[in-house]
């Protein structure tokens, strides 16, 4: 692995240190009202800003999604992560390269985005110390998170606030606050669950987990997060363990907190690709999806079609109240004689995103499993 | 044992004076011999790697060399990320190591090594002297052990999976008290080698 692109600063400060040393995805997002601040959310400033409850607000859903606990019941079971709020600086001036990072293999997991022609890159091996990213996209404030513990990265627009790492976990999964009302929203519910915004979900996009090579390849115009992200850590070093080839905790049966609810219907670690709405959460076995190419399943009374995208090795997820027959061909997937690309089938896609099994069954102990 | 009587004061005070007295005189005896500035220097050192490599501050990465600081060392020199852990302000690169550089981390690296490496000092002094009671110089490293721990409490304590325990409410407690923890383990194993070595 080769050694990316850093700045080199001779400061005398550094100097004596060193020398010691020796379907709610939205497409139309609130356009942001201004440019992130900049890096270094310091502790200090973090704390004067994050106190006050009575800021701008984060752009959320027309209504809630749904979840299998009560609210009150999703308050009780936060805990401490062992860091403090902001301990996971969240990444306020993310720059970006036409080239990709040095460290960056074909096949190390990178979070795609595409709006309005604009592609672009997020490294696991980057976001693993930082979980958010605070960024614009085609002129749209958003926020890209990413959550090793339940292996799930999703998007939120952010409107004219940002979001950043409280240092608490709900079901070992990421929980952000927004600065504008100090709201903590549990990333894979996007529901906040205390603060003046409790019980509103986010309004949320696709993120696609695949590989650099995969997205390279399909979007070669992609621009990359770079490791000039405003901190300096050991970005080559995961906490966790690794992706490529799975190691540590991404592969293990361990879980480092304990699930809300346990469910042994698959490995705890597996992914699935699962979708809530309003009324009910489904998930699919990724792996057996992208073997398959559809796979079906229902939330209450009403069908979903879930196909395979064989260039991202991913998947998406649609309604289909009326049980069309969708069937995968060469070029697509074949609906009423029409083919048709994976991401584009003409029915409602409702948003998905990959997750590990225990961190999905834990939120959504009554989802459907579809292996 | 009740101590109300003044005079228990004033002999309990004496105790720990000459306690201190003892460990003082102990610690410049063994300093000042070869093989206890040896025990300090090699103990001291190694501590102070093996904790920084803990915090995983220090390691290898990629062959290159390089330093790069942060816009703003000052302030992002004492931004808390975790129990008794600081923000890095620089990235050394020298061949295959990397270093991040967080001072505060490293001054408090560097006083837990001063503690373990007096401990082995006076420990090998004492082992190798004519004292009755024998101590293995293991009893100042064991003292140091929850300090190598605390680094493990960032982003999660993972080293929990190595265990296989899962994380609580009391373990994450814990692991914020292993640094202080540390310390008073560290002075107090110090004073009772002290008080084991032959200072007449």
């Amino acid at each position: 692995m080769g050694l990316s692109r850093r700045r080199f600063l001779a400061t005398a400060g550094a100097g004596v240190t060193l020398g010691s040393a020796g379907c709610v995805g939205s497409d139309g997002s609130t356009p942001g009202a201004g440019s992130a601040p900049g890096s270094g959310t310091e502790t200090s400033a973090a704390s004067t800003v994050t106190d006050r409850n009575d800021g701008p607000e984060p752009p959320t859903a027309d209504s809630r999604l749904h979840l299998d606990y009560e609210i009150g019941t999703l308050e009780e079971n936060i805990v401490s992560g062992g860091v403090p709020k902001d301990g996971i600086p969240a990444i306020d001036d993310p720059t970006f390269a036409d080239t990709p990072p040095d460290g960056l293999a074909p096949d190390d997991p990178v979070f795609g985005l595409v709006r309005d022609g604009e592609a672009k890159a997020y490294p696991q091996y980057i976001l693993v110390h930082h979980e958010i990213v605070n960024d614009t996209i085609a002129g749209d404030s958003v926020a890209v998170t990413y959550c090793p513990l339940t292996g799930t990265a999703q998007g939120f627009e952010r409107g004219p606030v940002e979001f950043g790492v409280s240092g608490r976990l709900v079901n070992s999964n990421l929980t952000m606050y927004d600065r504008g009302t100090d709201s903590w929203w549990p990333q894979m519910l996007a529901t906040a669950i205390t603060g003046p915004l409790a019980g509103e979900s986010l309004r949320e996009f696709r993120v696609t987990w695949t590989t650099w090579d995969r997205w390279s390849s399909t979007y070669p115009e992609t621009r990359t997060l770079t490791e000039d992200t405003g901190f300096q850590r050991r970005y080559g070093v995961d906490p966790y363990g690794q992706y490529n080839e799975k190691r540590g905790y991404y592969s293990s049966t361990r879980t480092l907190f304990e699930p809300l609810h346990d469910d042994s219907r698959t490995h705890p670690k597996a992914v699935v690709i699962g979708t809530r709405t309003e009324t009910g959460a489904l998930a699919f076995d990724k792996e057996t999806l992208l073997r398959q190419r559809v796979l079906t399943g229902r939330i209450d009374d009403t069908l979903y079609v879930a196909v395979a995208d064989t260039d991202l090795a991913t998947g998406y997820v649609y309604a289909n109240p009326e049980s069309l027959s969708v069937t995968a061909s060469d070029d697509g997937y074949t609906v009423h004689g029409t083919t048709y690309d994976a991401d584009s089938l003409p029915l409602d896609r409702t948003l998905s995103f990959d997750a590990m099994w225990f961190a999905w069954a834990g939120f959504y102990p009554e989802s459907a499993y579809v292996d | 044992m009740s101590t109300d009587n003044p005079t228990d004061w004033a002999g309990m005070a004496a105790s720990i004076q000459r306690l201190f007295r003892n460990t003082v005189v102990a610690v410049s005896g063994a300093l000042s011999r070869r093989d206890g500035q040896v025990g300090l220097a090699v103990s001291g050192l190694a501590y102070f790697l093996l904790y920084l490599t803990g915090l995983r501050h220090l390691g290898l990465g990629p062959v290159g060399y390089e330093v790069s600081v942060v816009s703003n060392p000052l302030t992002r020199t004492f931004r808390q990320v975790g129990p008794f852990q600081w923000e890095p302000i620089a990235l050394v690169v020298a061949g295959p190591v990397e270093l991040l550089v967080a001072p505060l981390n490293m001054f408090l690296g560097a006083v837990l090594a001063l503690l373990v490496g007096l401990n082995l000092a006076v420990s090998v002094v004492a082992w190798r002297g004519p004292a009755a009671c024998r101590l293995g110089p293991g009893a100042g490293a064991v003292s140091g052990l929850p300090g190598l721990l605390s680094g493990f409490a960032c982003c999660g304590p993972t080293i929990l999976l190595v265990i296989g325990v899962q994380a609580s409410a009391g373990l994450l407690s814990l692991f914020q008290w292993l640094l202080p923890l540390t310390v008073v383990a560290l002075f107090g194993t110090l004073l009772w080698v002290g008080s084991r070595v032959e200072t007449a």
